[in-house]
């Protein structure tokens, strides 16, 4: 006899990915302790990495890795949106198209041929775009990967209904409050300046530069960049593929659905 | 005035005693140039040489991120606990700019409503200054705001005079710890050295920007309309490392975090910048310093112009951070000449 699944109150809560590394979605895996205080709250009913169910009713919440390529993931995608009440773009790729959009910075037919040869025909292929660019978007959590403390802030707000704002200033405002060297002292191109904080600088405070991969500020300084390019002896055009890395898919179509 | 004297190769002596009865915090090399204060346990971690610190000490007077409370949503009425961490501390080595940048903090934090998270920290704070010689970079611009000299706001200050460190004692507390390790009282010859480092200073610091620093306010009066804040606000990111770094900005906002239980929680007080797009940004979306220009303006007359008409002093301490951190190369020294320059028409 199959045994009857008791099933609570608590929200419902599934993951699902579209084109990324699923890494974001190990982030979950790794919140260490605040991940049974996390499972104490919602039920997870779908998640691929981790488990084989399926849920077969709405969702509470909807939570949504990784960017829209092709036509597939957009009838996907709606459809998953129609059945949740709220849904969360989670990680770089669902939230800004992320490193599949640098696809969009060729020509859509020759980067299918030179992917996948003279079969290109038989894989289907659109311009990357960012969940947002496709159906509604309530909650960010940016990053690639995301940032822990980040999602569980993101998740209480949507399961008490209220929001979240991501940080609208840039990533220097937390690089320097944590008194790390300036990356530009020691004579690299960092995006931190541009890039939307919220991460607590995580990957300056290990060594490393911002690459952007949470998005620009809502009103990133253009000159700036020239007169640092400058004063720094910088390579144009090294800055700009830096900056598409992550935001490419977002620059084709800033339009999100609202 | 009550001095004593510590002979250098003794400074290791004198930091771990003073470790003993409280943590000890001073400038250490982060290396490029840069320097923070943290903690310390030994002489040989310290950077007795040392330019500003990327952030100032008031991080230790005023926390980056500091708990108020703590609230318990459970039951009808929602409780609340006040919070307040404020351990004893020994801060070595501040420099005399750094020293008016917490004389600045104490007169704000002062103002009704106390801030008594501010002034109870300060209470457990042991401060340390030390004496710069010669200057740090050309960025700073202590000798105009009179502040490359010591004015009071410290329990010790150590000058060097060669192989040994005068210290003066400001402070009963100052006192109790220089007897209690048994330093002895300055002779006449090592006060004439500490005359004669004063002499020195007399010749190598001066008024880094040519005006004269009583008529500074009556410029900065004409320039509010100029052009020239348009040109900074081309080059700033509104990142706010200007603000952040400042030993005297002391903007924060609170927020409200709860746990994951959804019914206890904290509110935090974090640093704040006016320099972010944000900060003056008001309910319906209205944002009262949207450009740059004018929230680098703001910046800058809080500096030079509105704290002098209300506690007439400059909360410019010359140290020269802002100019040094911007990456933008916006430079507090540069602003200053041209306010001068196109004040005079």
């Amino acid at each position: 006899m199959a045994k009857e699944k008791k099933v609570s109150n608590k929200p419902k809560v599934a993951f699902f990915d579209f084109a990324c590394c699923e890494g974001c979605q190990l982030q979950v895996a790794n919140l260490g302790e605040s991940l049974l205080d996390v499972l104490g709250l919602i039920d997870v009913v779908e998640f691929r990495e981790v488990m084989s169910e399926k849920w077969d009713k709405d969702y509470d919440v909807a939570i949504i890795e990784g960017s829209i390529t092709d036509h597939h993931a957009e009838e996907r995608i709606k459809k998953i949106r129609a059945r949740s009440k709220v849904l969360i773009a989670y990680g770089s790729c669902a939230t800004l198209g992320g490193v599949n959009g640098m696809k969009n910075s060729f020509e859509l037919e020759e980067i299918r041929k030179y992917v996948y040869g003279d079969k290109y025909h038989y894989f289907d292929s659109t311009p990357t775009k960012a969940v947002d660019q496709v159906v509604k978007v309530d909650y960010y959590v940016h990053g690639c990967p995301v940032y822990q403390p980040e999602l569980v802030e993101v998740l209480k707000c949507a399961l008490r209904g209220i929001p979240y704002s991501v940080p609208d200033k840039p990533v220097c405002s937390e690089c320097k409050l944590n008194e790390n060297v300036c990356l530009y002292d020691k004579g690299v191109v960092c995006l931190g300046p541009w890039t939307k904080a919220g991460c607590n600088s995580w990957c300056t405070n290990n060594g490393n530069f911002c690459y952007g991969c949470r998005g620009l500020v809502k009103n990133p300084a253009k000159n700036a960049a020239k007169d640092i390019i400058v004063k720094y002896n910088l390579d144009e055009k090294l800055m700009k593929n830096k900056f598409e890395m992550y935001n490419k898919a977002k620059e084709v179509s800033n339009e999100s659905k609202k | 005035m009550k001095y004593h004297v510590l002979e250098k190769e003794q400074l290791d002596c004198f930091i771990k005693s003073l470790a003993k009865k409280m943590k000890v915090a001073a400038p250490v090399s982060k290396g490029n140039g840069n320097y923070a204060f943290q903690e310390v346990k030994t002489a040989e971690e310290i950077a007795t040489e040392y330019i500003p610190t990327i952030l100032p000490p008031k991080k230790y007077f005023m926390p980056v991120k500091e708990k108020m409370l703590d609230f318990d949503l459970n039951g009808k009425e929602p409780k609340e606990t006040a919070e307040l961490d404020a351990c004893e501390m020994a801060i070595f080595g501040v420099h005399t700019c750094d020293l008016a940048g917490i004389q600045c903090l104490n007169i704000v934090f002062n103002e009704r409503p106390r801030d008594y998270n501010y002034l109870i920290r300060k209470e457990n704070l042991f401060i340390i200054g030390l004496e710069c010689n010669k200057y740090c970079d050309s960025f700073a611009s202590c000798a105009l705001v009179n502040s490359h000299l010591p004015n009071g706001g410290y329990d010790l200050f150590f000058t060097d005079i060669g192989n040994k460190y005068l210290i003066n004692v400001n402070t009963q507390k100052g006192e109790d710890f220089v007897e209690s390790i048994g330093l002895p009282k300055a002779s006449s010859q090592e006060m004439s050295a500490l005359e004669k480092v004063r002499e020195e200073k007399k010749k190598v610091f001066n008024h880094e920007v040519d005006v004269e620093p009583k008529k500074i306010p009556e410029m900065f009066e004409k320039v509010y309309n100029s052009k020239l804040w348009e040109k900074v606000g081309e080059k700033c990111v509104s990142c706010g490392n200007c603000t952040n770094v400042c030993p005297t900005c002391y903007c924060f906002d609170m927020d409200d975090f709860i746990n994951l239980d959804l019914k206890t929680g904290s509110r935090i007080r974090s640093w704040d910048s006016c320099q972010f797009e944000t900060f003056a940004t008001v309910a319906g979306g209205e944002n009262f310093r949207e450009e740059r220009s004018m929230r680098q303006r703001h910046r800058v007359y809080r500096k030079f112009k509105f704290p002098v008409d209300k506690f007439n002093r400059f909360f410019c301490t010359g140290c020269g951070r802002c100019s040094r951190t911007c990456m933008a190369g916006i430079n507090l020294k540069e602003i200053l000449k041209e306010v001068a320059e196109e004040s005079k028409f």
